[in-house]
């Protein structure tokens, strides 16, 4: 008997090409891919958007849709070739020895089956044998082998009843139903929170520990690859631009696409000793000086004691009368000419906070002043006077300008409205596009003809020609791709610096907020858990939380 | 959950105390029904001033009203002008019928529409998707009274199969006639009973199958296929589920919509209904009828969408929750 | 190439088909535009009827010097004629009536959706109470109410429709005010009318564009019906629902014409507005392909 390494191969791709037809066009989506997975480990496929890493994944499910065509390479699986197999050769495959882990762990499950249930019928699928009182039992087992407390009580719940981690350690039991060698994990983790992200991968690169199955962990993130995968493939516009073991590729990246993508991850620093943050009101803030405003010591903007209640929604008029705090005695100081930030995990009310300062919501109740003058937040925006004082920056750039709207328009309409006067508007908003680095010719384009990144500079350049002295930059780079995230981060501090503007930096990135923020304060269910210069957070914060939330970043990255 | 319900039927009764004001001064402003009770031939101006008076006509509008609140309050609508019988149980007795009829028309409509939507939908831009969306078109185009005249036509008169209207043999059962307990009554129901369920079977169709395309291109149905189920049972224990909730709705108010939009059906096929009471209602301007089956009609469609709520809490675990 | 080729004829018949039900639809405006042209007779003039003439079968050779094509209804009226005329009734009631039901639907549903609270809570509790109940019931409490006349049939019509125009229009207009290119646009203190005209309005109105047509098709319906039920439009200007309803009277007797060809003429009608309908809602919004209901 020889020893044959191809026997350890439990996955072969070669050269697999893949096109999406339309009717009238047909774009190569995966050209030309090949790569290989071994028992027993996690291979990481990463890229941005549009590398086509999620139709790779599909294709060796044999889940890709009728407009999607395989036009040359193949799928080879043990001795199977996956490409050639037909319907009922897939039954005994999906499921048993392959299975999967999708995104979003809430439309994963369908809402109207008990958790047990659809876990049950997986078992049932995918193990000829098993009968259904045995199947219930193998259940309960797998829900307590995910982390499922009380998994026998919790049976028959439904999914809206757990909560979004749990939801996902429910699929990853669901795909470990039919004990299958491989499982491909399509970005298990982004649609969580950092904390639990962590928690959920250690669980995957346990069960690779225990179990021996072998995982394609797909995703954007490159602080995932570094955490849990063995070898990484790097893909970009559907081909493999390189692919090695992890540790190796990460320290010595070959590639010069890898090195930028590498390049434009966050990094958190712990030593605080060398943290270079480039303080706006250190460096220079001609605008603050001139202006002769009270001392750089003396905050902008004051809020406190801020707190916010949403009546909890009922179907009818007649509602229960509970209630829920978003906001709970808050109080947040913005310094002069530079960058605040604020972290927290979704629900925490760090958005909500952004949009009471910017007037565009109102607060049950606490005191807001802007350079010493008080406003009414209890009223709407509008009538306080407090709209149109701070100009807000949103996450998502696709749904932050008028479709119908050309851009040269929009930039126009702020200058008009805005709160600065413009000699020569026309003038302005050109100089203000070429100084955010974008072409003339977009002027008179559609949003919808523009990038991402392009999208974002013009948000940008709206709140700018407004003429404010405080903007509230609203998780700005989330929904960009890493390499557009790091230009829009650059961006925004030379703009900080330059105009003498005070900027709120609202993230759940706390590598982001660290690089940009001269203070920070952390959020936790709707109050300040912790707060201070950036400096002592990182680097001497005994904050439980802030450890945690410390303690969630990929190593890798943290320095 | 339930203060949810009681929210909806205490707004909706509101509302329908304000059309009833409407309606009711909108009813009394139109034609004047003591010349469809006297002989104008003969009747001396004396004779139409007592007429006047014994309906109750020479009064205020406003005390009309409330002479007319106050008694619908006591579940008496009034006597009808034309028949002499109390309003309300002239619609008890056309009630059955109507009932009957919508009933077997629902019945044919649901599972068919269902079955024909959950097809095209699993093959969308497929032959027969695209055959049962063109054909769907076709049927929600014909006008209703046209569609039965049609089935007249074909049915009844150049073929002979069925019979060209009315309700046929009837039998007694829980104190109320049925037809559908005789072979000659199911003949007289036939005809009338397509006419009513073609255009529902096209419209609860195109529901399923839209329900079906957005299900199925949801990931739990990915998921399912990941996980190694057939589709046979993913059609019908993850997609027929998820699109029920839209399609109890419609059966709902279309049910509803029946007893109410028999109207034509009812008058093309003499099917003694109570909307072919409303409509000989409106044309003799015998106003406590109209009144009484219009609030009847309006009462019985709030009371349907209230139980298609409660059905919701049952389909729908999420809803449940909230109880 | 070869697979190309295969594929734009496989498309064909499908563009064939839309052109074919605006072809018609087309047709069916210029017939009723110049109805006094291209038909023999005027069947509201009663000196051009004949009454022994009444109900001739289709292919007879009439007094006045032209075939009845289609043959004559009861009252002598030539079915073809009368076929043009009514279908110039139906077509101005369901026009007018969509026209003014859908401005004032959009302007009340955007208007519900932006100011919100108790302009929101009034407007929409009507359309809820509306849209819940079947639209013949709201039509005939109209009817009853307003009494007979075309422009009260109009007016019947546009009570029955506007609902759903606002109630489209809202959703839409409600889902974009919580987009932040609106929040943009408050934090500028733009002036109200300017967010809801410059900003909101554009961005709400193609949906309720696209259900135009369909409710141009459930007017001609309505129309045709309320007539039938003798509730519409009057009876010496029949309109093409009241011509197929002079006509039941006589399918019993076998004489079929009288209510099988205009009947035939207005469910073309109805069919040829749905297809064209349907195509301007999957191209005005491709991802409506998969939801049409």
């Amino acid at each position: 008997m020889t020893y044959d390494i191809a026997q350890d191969q439990l996955l072969v791709v070669s050269n697999l090409t893949v096109k999406h037809r339309t009717a009238t066009s047909a774009t190569t989506i995966l050209n030309d891919v090949s790569l290989n997975l071994q028992r027993g480990e996690v291979l990481g496929l990463i890229g941005e958007s549009g590398a086509g890493k999620s139709t790779l994944g599909n294709a060796i499910l044999g889940l890709l849709s009728a407009d999607f065509e395989r036009t040359s390479g193949t799928i080879r699986f043990e001795e199977m070739a996956l490409d050639r197999i037909d319907k009922q050769q897939w039954a005994s495959i999906r499921g048993r020895r392959i299975a999967a882990i999708f995104q979003d762990h809430t439309a994963s499950l369908d809402p109207l089956m008990a958790i047990g249930r659809q876990l049950e019928e997986a078992i049932l699928a995918t193990n000829d044998k098993t009968l259904r009182h045995e199947a219930r039992d193998i259940a309960v087992d797998l829900l307590v082998r995910v982390g499922i407390p009380d998994a026998r009580e919790r049976y028959h719940s439904y999914p809206h009843q757990f909560s979004g981690g749990q939801r996902q350690r429910i699929v990853i039991a669901i795909a470990l139903a039919g004990a299958p060698d491989i499982i491909i994990a399509d970005e298990p983790t982004s649609a969580l929170d950092a904390t639990v992200q962590k928690q959920i991968l250690a669980l995957l690169r346990e069960l690779v520990e225990e179990t021996g199955v072998s995982i394609i962990l797909v995703t954007h993130d490159m602080g995932v690859i570094s955490d849990v995968t063995d070898r990484v493939v790097v893909m970009r516009h559907g081909e493999v631009i390189e692919q090695g073991v992890t540790s190796t590729l990460l320290d010595r990246p070959q590639n010069a696409y890898t090195l930028e993508l590498l390049a434009a991850v966050p990094r958190l620093r712990l030593s605080g000793a060398d943290v270079k943050i480039r303080r706006a009101s250190d460096t220079i803030g001609p605008a603050v000086q001139d202006s002769g405003a009270p001392s750089r010591e003396v905050p902008i903007l004051v809020a406190q004691g801020i707190t916010k209640v949403f009546a909890v929604s009922g179907l009818g008029w007649l509602r229960n009368g509970t209630r829920k705090s978003a906001l709970r005695e808050v109080s947040v100081e913005l310094a002069r000419g530079a960058i605040t930030g604020i972290v927290g995990e979704s629900g925490s009310g760090k958005s909500t906070i952004g949009r009471i300062i910017a007037g565009l919501e109102t607060a049950n109740a606490g005191k807001l002043g802007i350079d010493g003058r008080q406003f009414e937040i209890s009223c709407p925006g509008r009538r306080s006077g407090l709209l149109g004082e701070v100009q807000m920056i949103f996450q998502d750039p696709a749904l932050s300008l008028n479709p119908r709207m050309s851009i040269g328009d929009t930039l126009s309409e702020s200058i008009r409205f805005g709160s600065r006067h413009a000699h020569d508007p026309k003038r302005d908003v050109l100089s203000m596009i070429g100084r955010l680095r974008l072409a003339r010719t977009l002027l008179a384009r559609y949003p919808h003809q523009l990038s991402g990144g392009q999208k974002q500079r013009v948000c940008i350049a709206r709140a700018l020609l407004a003429g404010p002295r405080i903007i509230v930059a609203d998780e700005p780079t989330s929904a960009l791709d890493v390499s557009v995230q790091a230009e829009i981060v650059t961006l925004l501090k030379e703009i900080v610096t330059e105009q003498g503007i005070s900027m709120l930096f609202i993230s759940h990135d706390l590598a982001l907020v660290q690089e940009l923020c001269s203070s920070i304060y952390i959020f936790k269910d709707g109050r300040v858990e912790d707060a201070g210069p950036s400096r002592f957070i990182f680097g001497h914060s005994q904050n439980p939380y802030t450890r945690s939330l410390i303690d969630a970043r990929p190593r890798r990255f943290t320095h | 959950m339930m203060t949810t319900i009681a929210g909806r039927l205490s707004q909706a009764f509101l509302l329908l105390l304000v059309m009833s004001v409407i309606g009711f001064a909108g009813i009394h402003s139109v034609g004047n029904p003591v010349y469809n009770i006297v002989n104008i031939e003969t009747a001396t101006a004396e004779d139409i001033r007592n007429a006047t008076i014994a309906l109750g006509l020479d009064q205020p509008l406003w005390r009309q009203y409330l002479l007319f609140m106050g008694n619908v309050v006591t579940g008496n609508f009034g006597k009808s002008y034309i028949y002499h019988l109390p309003a309300f149980g002239l619609i008890m007795s056309k009630l059955p019928a109507t009932f009957e009829l919508a009933t077997t028309a629902m019945l044919i409509a649901a599972p068919c529409g269902t079955l024909l939507g959950l097809l095209a939908g699993r093959r969308q831009g497929g032959m027969l998707d695209r055959a049962i969306l063109k054909t769907s078109v076709f049927a929600l185009s014909i006008p209703s009274f046209w569609l039965s005249m049609m089935l007249i036509l074909v049915g009844a008169i150049a073929m002979g199969w069925f019979p060209p209207g009315g309700r046929g043999a009837t039998l007694s059962l829980l104190g109320q006639e049925w037809s559908f307990l005789t072979l000659d009554g199911l003949r007289h129901l036939a005809l009338p009973a397509m006419a009513l369920a073609i255009p529902k079977v096209a419209l609860i169709a195109r529901l399923a199958r839209a329900g079906t395309i957005e299900v199925e291109s949801q990931d739990f149905i990915r998921f399912c296929r990941a996980k190694g189920l057939s589709p046979r049972r993913i059609l019908f224990r993850h997609t027929l589920p998820n699109i029920s909730i839209p399609i109890v709705t419609i059966v709902g108010m279309q049910f509803g919509g029946m007893l109410a939009f028999a109207v034509v059906v009812e008058t093309i096929f003499a099917w003694p209904g109570v909307g072919k009471l409303l409509i000989d209602s409106i044309q003799l301007l015998d106003r406590p009828v109209v009144m009484a089956t219009l609030t009847f009609v309006a009462v019985a469609f709030v009371a349907l969408n209230a139980l298609v709520d409660l059905l919701y809490a049952v389909l729908d675990p999420r809803v449940r929750r909230s109880a | 190439m070869k697979a190309d080729t295969l594929r734009a004829l496989w498309k064909y018949p499908r563009q064939y088909r839309l052109s074919l039900s605006a072809l018609l639809l087309a047709a069916y405006v210029l017939v009723a535009l110049a109805a006094p042209l291209v038909v023999p007779q005027n069947p509201y003039d009663p000196l051009q009827i004949q009454a022994w003439e009444a109900s001739s079968p289709p292919g007879t050779m009439g007094g006045g010097g032209y075939i009845y094509l289609l043959g004559t209804d009861g009252l002598g009226r030539d079915i073809v004629s009368t076929i043009a005329y009514g279908l110039r009734l139906s077509l101005l009631v369901a026009m007018t009536s969509t026209a003014i039901a859908a401005f004032i639907g959009l302007v009340l549903g955007v208007s519900a959706a932006y100011f919100g609270k108790w302009v929101d809570a009034v407007i929409m509790r009507i359309v809820d109470l509306q849209l819940s109940l079947p639209t013949i019931l709201v039509a005939l409490i109209a009817i009853v109410t307003l009494g007979p006349g075309v422009d009260r049939i109009i007016l019947a019509i546009v009570i029955v429709q506007w609902a759903t125009y606002a109630r489209l229009a809202r959703g839409v207009a409600l889902s974009e005010t919580g987009k932040p290119y609106l929040d943009a646009a408050r934090l500028l203190r733009l002036p109200t009318w300017r967010i809801i005209f410059r900003h909101l309005l554009p961005n709400s109105i193609a949906p309720a564009i696209t259900l135009i047509p369909i409710e141009l098709g459930h007017a001609v319906a309505l129309e045709a019906t309320l007539s039938f039920l003798g509730l519409g439009v009057p009876i010496d200007k029949p309109s093409l629902g009241s011509t197929v309803a002079n006509g039941f009277q006589y399918l019993m007797t076998g004489q079929y014409w009288i209510s099988l060809f205009p009947g035939l003429a207005l469910f073309a009608l109805i069919a040829s507005i749905n297809f064209v309908g349907e195509d301007v809602r999957r191209r005005l919004d491709p991802r409506s392909r998969s939801h049409d209901v």
